[in-house]
């Protein structure tokens, strides 16, 4: 246990990477959205404005996936550290990480609410259609976006370390199959209405259960692809 | 019930093929705890692929690899006994020397934050410096310094001396040997530079195409050549019987390498007849006994990388 930990706090060494970076994102974003908000002419401020800057950390979540294990996995090996070990420490270091911006969104919408959209009526954190659930079900949907965007690129760099290019090359072939597959399934059985009324009912629990079961297949296979890896 | 304890490191039968080659060809070793090892050999013969197989970073192909009778792989209550930083170690992206040693504080439970200072100091190792920017020499001591501070039951070094000059070199072999002393281990150096390392070695295990070609304690190893040097009808009689390692002549004068232990009278023999007679350098004897030992090598080219 206490190894798990040495890795998270190894990830840790070099804060600016995983908390640096991600606020200096989440401030610049933001401030950059309500100065463009600032100088919208008065017509284009009639109404609501939308602004998707907020995701900006959660995509910052992808290039971490892809830094903790292209550089330090090869390094926690120097360090005798075997291959689940560092996957439980890093992994567990960035849910919690995750669960703290998710935490700080869901904060952040409460003072956009509060403040009337940052004074322009706009929304970055509170968007409406997540907005209108409960808070453990805002926070829930934030973390496991975030979780599933670090496993992608996890996995990804994972897939690259053990089989280099060719093993990006067939995992994404084999995705974009799966995909098709899918549309194919769909549009022989005449199905798109009743596929478009599903992802209408599905709402924003429906739509974080979807991601974090994708979530936790990426985690397995992450885990099952470093198991034999090597660095 | 009288069980030998488990050696340091043990390979049973390591194999590692890749799609063209076996980079490991059936290795087995046995190396007892407490000393100083050279694994030596060529570039490409083998030397990180059985390091990392034995320190469970690598996998073999076939085959077993021990540590205190465990199998690394896996297995952190083995993993923490032991130290492995390759030649060409990746660090995390950013990070500087210190951030390094941070990182190895945390992990090896010997660490001696006192060596890896004195040490920094004595290579001048900029520690603010951001590990890729470093020169071959100082990521060389960022190295070495992990794997002395860690001072790791079990401690790999890969062609520890790359890059650092002759000061350097200096400066780690005889802090190794110092720490050493006082704190025995087992430490593996993987070489392909022989005669600079040769006096910090107890025992020799030579690698080449990935099959052990030499195990043997260096102090046998050591007296086991003897150069003769001479008159070539002299020489010719004198070593007479004995296996000849290598023959170099020149017009009428011939130095012959044999494989002998010569004793008083021997010697007294060499001397009634002019010859000289002179040790054989750990390098010489370990080119001339692994040509000696495989004809398919290519005799010039396998000393030529040697030094």
């Amino acid at each position: 246990m206490s190894r798990i930990i040495n890795v998270a706090k190894m990830q840790m060494i070099n804060r600016w990477t995983f908390l640096g970076i991600p606020l200096v994102i989440l401030v610049g974003s933001t401030v950059m959205t309500l100065a463009i908000w600032a100088l919208l002419p008065a017509s284009a401020r009639d109404g609501e404005l939308y602004s998707g800057s907020g995701q900006a950390i959660m995509w910052y979540f992808l290039a971490l996936g892809i830094q903790s294990l292209t550089y330090t996995f090869p390094f926690s090996q120097a360090m005798s550290v075997s291959r689940r070990t560092f996957y439980l420490g890093t992994l567990g270091l960035f849910a919690a990480l995750a669960l703290g911006y998710s935490i700080l969104y869901y904060l952040l919408g409460l003072l956009e609410t509060a403040t009337g959209g940052w004074g322009f009526n706009g929304q970055i954190f509170a968007l409406g259609w997540i907005a209108e659930n409960n808070a453990a079900i805002q926070i829930l949907f934030y973390f496991v976006a975030m979780v599933l965007l670090f496993m992608i690129g996890f996995w990804s760099a994972t897939v690259y370390m053990r089989w280099k290019a060719t093993g990006l090359l067939i995992a994404g072939i084999c995705f974009a199959v799966l995909v098709l597959g899918l549309l194919a399934l769909v549009g022989l059985n005449d199905a798109w209405a009743q596929v478009g009324s599903w992802f209408a009912t599905m709402k924003v629990p429906g739509l974080a259960l979807v991601m974090g079961v994708i979530g936790v297949a990426l985690a397995g296979g992450s885990y099952l692809t470093l198991r034999r890896a090597n660095a | 019930m009288n069980e030998t304890p488990a050696p340091a490191i043990e390979a049973r039968n390591l194999r590692k093929s890749y799609r063209e080659l076996d980079a490991l060809d059936n290795v087995s070793l046995r190396l007892e705890s407490g000393r100083i090892y050279g694994l030596l050999g060529r570039n490409g013969a083998g030397k990180t692929t059985l390091m990392s197989i034995l320190t469970g970073q690598g996998l073999p192909s076939s085959g077993e690899a021990l540590i205190f009778g465990r199998n690394p792989y896996e297995n952190d209550e083995t993993l923490a006994k032991i130290c492995f930083i390759r030649e060409s170690q990746k660090y995390p992206e950013d990070f500087n020397a210190r951030q390094a040693f941070a990182a190895a504080a945390l992990f090896f439970g010997n660490w001696d934050q006192d060596l890896a200072d004195r040490l920094i100091q004595d290579f001048a190792l900029p520690m603010k410096r951001r590990i890729k920017k470093l020169s071959r020499g100082q990521l060389s001591a960022v190295g070495v310094i992990i794997g002395m501070a860690a001072r790791a039951e079990v401690t790999f070094f890969d062609e520890p001396y790359l890059g650092l000059d002759a000061v350097a070199r200096q400066i780690f072999y005889d802090r190794l040997l110092e720490d050493f002393a006082e704190h025995p281990r087992t430490i593996v150096l993987s070489s392909h530079l022989i005669d600079e390392i040769a006096n910090l070695l107890e025992h020799v295990v030579v690698i080449d195409k990935g099959r052990i070609l030499l195990n043997e304690d260096a102090e046998s190893l050591r007296g086991s050549a003897v150069a003769v040097t001479g008159s070539r009808e002299k020489v010719d009689a004198f070593i007479n019987g004995h296996q000849v390692l290598h023959r170099d002549t020149m017009g009428s004068l011939a130095s012959v390498t044999i494989r002998a232990r010569l004793g008083d009278t021997e010697r007294a023999m060499a001397a009634e007849l002019g010859l000289e007679l002179s040790v054989v350098p750990l390098q010489q004897l370990v080119v001339r006994t692994t040509m000696a030992g495989t004809h398919n090598l290519d005799n010039t080219e396998f000393l030529e990388v040697l030094k």
